[in-house]
This record gives C-alpha cells, structure tokens and sequence, in this order.
C-alpha cells in the first residue's frame, strides 16, 4: 500500500509514532502547551465571529501559539509534497473515486458535510485525535479515553457501513 | 517563539502527510481492518508521549523555567456524543483536523471544502453553546468581560 501523494511508500509506523510523541513533549517542555488542534478551529472562528464562547481567555490565550502550529501543518504538509516529486493541485482520492466515484461537486459537497461532522464533534468533544487521541490518552486522562473509544468506534462503523454495506466493495481484502 | 510553534507544526505536518495518518487510504484501511499503519503510530506516538509528559509534568518547569500546568479534559455528555459526530466526519473525509490543513499544503482540492465545513461545524457549536449547554450538560462560560 502506498500513499496517494506521488504513490510514496509511508514512513514506518514506529517512526511517524516517535516522532509525534517528540512533537507533543516538546510542545510541554519548551513552551507548556498542550497539544490540540481541533481547539485551533475556535481560534479561527474567534477572528471572525464575536459570541461569549470565541470571546472566552482560553481562546483568546491560545491564539498565539495555535495559529502559528496550524499554518506549521499547513507548511509541513506543501513542504512534504515539494520534497517528494513538485506540489501539483489534484482531485483524485484514490480509494473513494474507485468505489464512490462522486464528480468534482459532489466530492465537495460531502467533504464538506463531513467537515461540519468534525468541526461540530471535536468542539463538542473538546478534543480531536490529537489533544485527546495523542496526549489526553498519554496523561491517561479519562474522559480523552471516553472520547477516543467514541471516536474510533464511529470511524468504524460509517467506514465499514459505507464500503462494506452500501458500496459492498469487496477489495483489500 | 512563534518561530517554535512554526517549526514543531511544520515537523508535525510533515509526519503526518508521510505517515499516512493525512491519507483517505489508510485512514479507510484502518476502519477496515486492512492495515495496521495507523493504529501502530497511534500506539507508538502513546507509549513514547507517556513517559515524556510525565517527566516534564513532575519537573515542573519548561526548558525556559517556566510554570507547566495541564489543564485535564472534563468529562460531560459532549465527550461521548462528540467524539461520535466527529468519527463520522473523519471517516466520511479520511481526515481528522490535523490531516485537513496538511492536504490543503499538499495540494489536495476538496481539503479546503473539509475546512470550510469544519469551520463552519465549529462556528455553529461556538454561538449555539448557550442552548447546547443544558442538554450536554458543558461547562458554564465565563462571564463576558467588557470589550
């Protein structure tokens, strides 16, 4: 299996997970933040939208270190796609055009539903895959244990409704 | 030290993009039980962060000396219910918050539909907080302060 960016083949799984775990310590360590990305989605909101929950001191106290990390990801990742053979826009999802095969409106439409899903969710979870799934789960905090079970379960569940059941895609396997 | 931020998120978004943890493949791989990739970083980033956080959180001091305090997560109705909403969405896009900013960096189109929906699922739970609080039992807001 390979990635769909340039069919590199991925970096180990042990590495990738090292190296993550180096991340969420040194964000501790150097500057006592923790590690969350999905309460960057508040902080982005809070430069457009004025209720009591965007004016809160959490949100606004995070926005310095937040923005930043985020526009890092958004580097990291045009940086990744730079070193690995040139960036090039695409549409193509691999797995999803095979099976799904929805047109360019379509793909957006439900990227952008399930986007609602995760926006909605992590905030109402008050964590994502990485502030609970990352370093809730190694703070062996309870409720990122709750929430990383919820999440995990949900995950498997649509996915193997979506190709399992209604598309009965019967490949990888 | 925005520069620090910068760099450990561009580290991170690089990981994350060469990893397969930003690649609608291997996040469906995952859900099907197909491919282990995912769940040994997820296993692996645990196990290391663990024993790190741990030492910092009894040193009690950043590199710099100054203060470390963790916040905890509270637990409340949201913490299930959300975390559900949320594994929809990250099945149905092969991408959980992190993944969606480094395939915009990637070049990956629909990414930025992905951000738009999360911005906008995230801007719907922040002005509806007032109704939702009760039913998910959330945490009072603190009083507004003068602007």
């Amino acid at each position: 299996m390979t990635l769909l960016l340039h069919d590199l083949p991925p970096l180990h799984w042990a590495i990738s997970g090292a190296l993550i775990a180096a991340v969420t310590v040194a964000l501790l360590f150097v500057a006592n933040r923790r590690l969350g990305v999905s309460g960057g989605l508040d902080d982005l909101c809070s430069l457009a939208l004025s209720g009591p929950y965007f004016r809160r001191d959490f949100v606004r106290s995070s926005r310095p270190w937040r923005l930043p990390f985020l526009a890092g990801l958004v580097f990291g990742g045009f940086l990744s796609a730079v070193l690995a053979g040139g960036w090039t826009p695409t549409w193509s999802l691999g797995l999803f055009d095979t099976v799904i095969g929805l047109a360019p409106a379509g793909k957006l439409a439900w990227m952008f539903l399930g986007g609602v899903s995760i926006g909605f969710g992590t905030r109402l979870a008050n964590g994502c895959t990485s502030g609970h799934g990352i370093f809730g789960l190694s703070n062996l905090e309870w409720p990122s244990i709750v929430s990383t079970i919820s999440f995990m379960g949900a995950g498997l569940v649509t996915t193997q409704v979506i190709y399992r059941v209604v598309f009965e895609w019967s490949g990888g396997r | 030290m925005s520069a620090v931020y910068v760099l450990l998120g561009t580290i991170f978004g690089f990981v994350l993009s060469r990893s397969g943890a930003a690649d609608y493949g291997y996040v469906q791989a995952m859900f099907l039980f197909e491919n282990g990739q995912l769940y040994g970083i997820i296993g692996t980033a645990v196990l290391l962060a663990a024993p790190g956080l741990w030492w910092v959180q009894r040193r009690g001091r950043t590199a710099v000396g100054g203060p470390v305090h963790v916040e905890r997560k509270v637990m409340n109705r949201g913490t299930v219910a959300g975390g559900l909403l949320f594994g929809v969405g990250w099945s149905m896009t092969g991408m959980c918050p992190g993944p969606i900013l480094v395939n915009i960096g990637e070049g990956k189109v629909y990414a930025l539909a992905a951000l738009a929906g999360a911005l906008a699922g995230a801007g719907a739970f922040g002005t509806l907080y007032p109704r939702l609080q009760g039913l998910f039992h959330l945490p009072p807001l603190p009083p507004a302060r003068a602007q």
